[in-house]
């Protein structure tokens, strides 16, 4: 999947600008940013209901045409189901549009929803099912015929728990087959467990694309957190900028240039028991903080279409 | 290829399962002698209930006979002792203890004008058979008295136009009768089958689109058929419900045509003459002159209907914006009703011509033989064309619309959407 140059508007409001992106096979790519920023419409590009006013969107190497787009398996934000349907014949119906055998589709919807605790609503109406069911139900139509990449737009909003922790475990598991996934959140802890690769966009534009680790090490505030065993010694080296306690651990900001060793030695050699000395990783979340501005400011940048 | 038909199966299955179908399948004919039922016990009961009347007679020529008629009719009839006094009468009238007396005075004998005596007027149905039995004893006592009686008589019921079929012998001429009568059955009721069918699944189409836009059910399912396989899906299951619906309705006569009626008739030798209704029934011919126009009728409007669906936010906006399509099958259906009253004009076979009303219009004049048979048949080329410009143009306006989610198009932007789709 790449999208070169992508732009789109609606009438006044621009909700992709200029968008280049591309995603490795294989990996699990997270699509980040505040409600609004246009992670939906990129979706929506790429899946081919909208159009792009401008740039070119690539899958698998070539336009998204229709060969091309049953290879994917697309969750879109809006649950769109046919609420009248029951619940078995609705992902067999979705398998066939697909490309599957009637028989093969209903081997494999059956398994799914055995795996997702849904047998007993199988034989159910769709509009029977909670909203949280719902959901899983329109999960498995998207992994139902086997795509080689997945697109699931917002997949955990509106999940308890543990049906969160299930959704992960399958997402990890379709990697471990060898599939792609991309998923757009706004749910940092998500992306930061889950990602490979993010990439933050902001107001309609990309402001961060970056291997998950790689950025992290880029982004790091150059902050050690040391707990002691016992008495913890007088801090007031040169090289530590400031101190703040943070329940037992003391978290110090070390001057530009020092390398986190020199402040090990320097603790060692105070004699004390050390039982943590760990360099400090932003979260996801306050990088996406400092680039995007506060994740819940977010009707600022709210598009008039409503097309999100 | 395989999708498309996914989409017919699901299409047909989810709606010839509902209760909805089962309901209309079954009810409209249970509906329909449910009405001539209730209309024929609403009469009969309500002249049941009072059915004795009192008879005066101060005519002194009268009495017996009109007695004997209206006993005929199912009345029980007490004459009145000659020289009872009206006022009497009146007086049990208003006491409640009569409801109606009938007086017969010189006028009766010599106009057939009567009295009904009564607080309250009569029923519809009683003064016909009352006011018929009496007209007619007057009438048979008056020719009864002249020279020439009896051919007077049949002047006064009107003389007869006997048509005499040059050419033809009586059996066919009795053939020819018979097949001008079935083409007007087979023509009301195709008409009518087509026009409810017209409306109730191009409605359908209409509603089934839409019901896939609002949900945005239709994003996921157009990621893996193209809109135009969607589409033709989409009329063809709705299409195959209908005729589902008609086949059954047929199916249904032709078995009470085939079994029921021999059955009935072999039973009770007295309803011989049912048996006659069998040469009325629509041969294998018009049945199928009944598909072509269902089918061409159908893709007609439905494609229409779908396009309409595919531009609409909700059935709010749809409702206003399919008032063009409900009056382009309306029109035809009021002014095919004018034809059945026996006003055909030879200009009506040209209105029929026009291919958004042939549907409707042409088949009832095919069936009955107003219309020449090449206009049928350029008719049906016509709306073969129709079907296949029309589909075009709802094409590409379904194409867009069912993912836009913006207002409905103004007629500007509908052209645009046309040109560009």
């Amino acid at each position: 999947m790449r999208l070169t140059g992508v732009c789109k508007t609606f009438g006044a409001h621009t909700a992709v600008d200029d968008l280049d992106l591309a995603i490795e096979p294989g990996t699990i790519y997270g699509l980040l940013g505040p409600n609004g920023s246009g992670k939906t419409t990129t979706i929506r590009m790429m899946m081919g209901i909208l159009l792009p006013d401008g740039g070119s969107v690539e899958l698998f190497g070539g336009a998204p045409d229709f060969g091309r787009r049953s290879r994917v398996g697309y969750l879109p934000e809006e649950r769109g189901v046919y609420e009248k349907m029951k619940v078995l014949d609705q992902l067999v119906f979705f398998g066939e549009i697909r490309g599957l055998a009637r028989s093969l589709a209903r081997a494999r919807a059956e398994k799914w929803l055995e795996r997702l605790g849904l047998t007993e609503w199988a034989s159910k109406k769709v509009q029977t099912l909670s909203k949280g069911m719902q959901q899983k139900v329109q999960f498995i139509s998207t992994v139902l015929h086997d795509p080689e990449l997945l697109i699931l737009d917002e997949p955990f909003s509106g999940l308890d728990p543990i049906n969160q922790d299930v959704l992960e475990e399958i997402v990890l598991e379709e990697k471990e087959r060898g599939k792609t996934i991309l998923f757009s959140t706004h749910l940092m802890e998500q992306a930061e467990r889950l990602c490979e690769r993010v990439c933050l966009i902001s107001r309609a534009r990309k402001v961060l694309d970056d291997d998950l680790k790689e950025l992290k090490r880029r982004e790091r505030t150059g902050v050690v957190a040391v707990e002691f065993d016992g008495e913890a010694p007088r801090i007031a080296w040169p090289e530590v900028l400031e101190v703040e306690q943070v329940g037992d651990a003391f978290h110090l900001s070390l001057d530009d240039g020092v390398r986190p060793e020199e402040i090990l030695g320097a603790v060692l050699a105070e004699g004390v028991s050390l039982r943590r000395f760990e360099l400090l990783e932003p979260r996801l979340h306050e990088i996406f903080v400092r680039h995007a501005g506060d994740p819940g400011d977010d009707d600022s940048v709210q598009p008039a279409g409503g097309a999100s | 290829m395989k999708q498309v038909w996914s989409v017919i199966r699901r299409e047909y299955v989810e709606r010839v399962k509902t209760r909805a179908f089962i309901l209309s399948t079954l009810g409209m004919p249970l509906l329909m002698i449910g009405i001539m039922a209730v209309f024929g016990l609403v009469a009969f009961l309500s002249e049941q209930s009072e059915r004795q009347i009192v008879l005066v007679d101060q005519s002194g020529q009268l009495g017996e006979r009109v007695r004997q008629a209206l006993d005929e009719a199912g009345y029980e009839v007490e004459l009145a002792a000659p020289g009872t006094a009206a006022e009497e009468l009146d007086q049990q009238v208003l006491d409640d203890e009569l409801e109606a007396y009938i007086l017969l005075d010189d006028a009766t004998a010599s106009e057939a004008v009567f009295h009904y005596r009564a607080k309250e007027p009569p029923g519809s149905v009683r003064s016909q058979l009352i006011r018929s039995a009496i007209v007619e004893e007057v009438v048979d006592m008056r020719l009864g008295q002249i020279e020439d009686g009896e051919s007077v008589r049949r002047l006064f019921e009107g003389g007869s136009l006997e048509y005499e079929p040059v050419g033809l012998d009586e059996a066919e001429a009795e053939e020819a009768e018979a097949e001008r009568i079935s083409g007007m059955i087979t023509g009301i009721a195709g008409g009518l089958i087509l026009y409810i069918m017209m409306l109730a699944y191009g409605a359908q189409t209409l509603q089934s689109v839409l019901e896939e836009k609002q949900s945005r059910v239709v994003e996921l399912v157009i990621s893996s058929l193209r809109p135009w396989q969607l589409m033709l899906g989409k009329i063809v299951g709705v299409g195959a419900v209908g005729l589902t619906q008609v086949a059954i309705w047929i199916g249904c006569v032709a078995l009470l045509a085939g079994l029921a009626l021999p059955g009935l008739i072999s039973a009770a030798p007295d309803l011989e003459e049912l048996g006659q209704v069998r040469q009325y029934l629509p041969g294998p011919g018009a049945i199928l002159l009944l598909l072509v126009f269902f089918l061409l009728g159908y893709f007609l409007y439905s494609s229409l209907f779908a396009a309409v669906g595919a531009m609409c936010k909700n059935l709010q906006e749809a409702g206003q914006a399919q008032t063009p399509l409900i009056i382009v099958i309306i029109v035809p259906f009021m002014m095919q009703m004018m034809t059945f009253q026996g006003n055909n004009m030879p200009w009506m076979n040209w209105v029929a011509l026009f291919p958004f009303f042939s549907p409707i219009m042409m088949y009832p004049r095919a069936v009955m033989g107003d219309v020449p048979a090449w206009m049928v048949a350029l008719s049906i080329v016509l709306m073969a064309v129709t079907v296949w410009g029309a589909a075009w143009v709802a094409g590409r306006i379904y194409k867009v619309g069912i993912l836009s989610q913006g207002n409905r198009p103004n007629l500007r932007e509908l052209l645009r959407w046309i040109r560009e789709a």
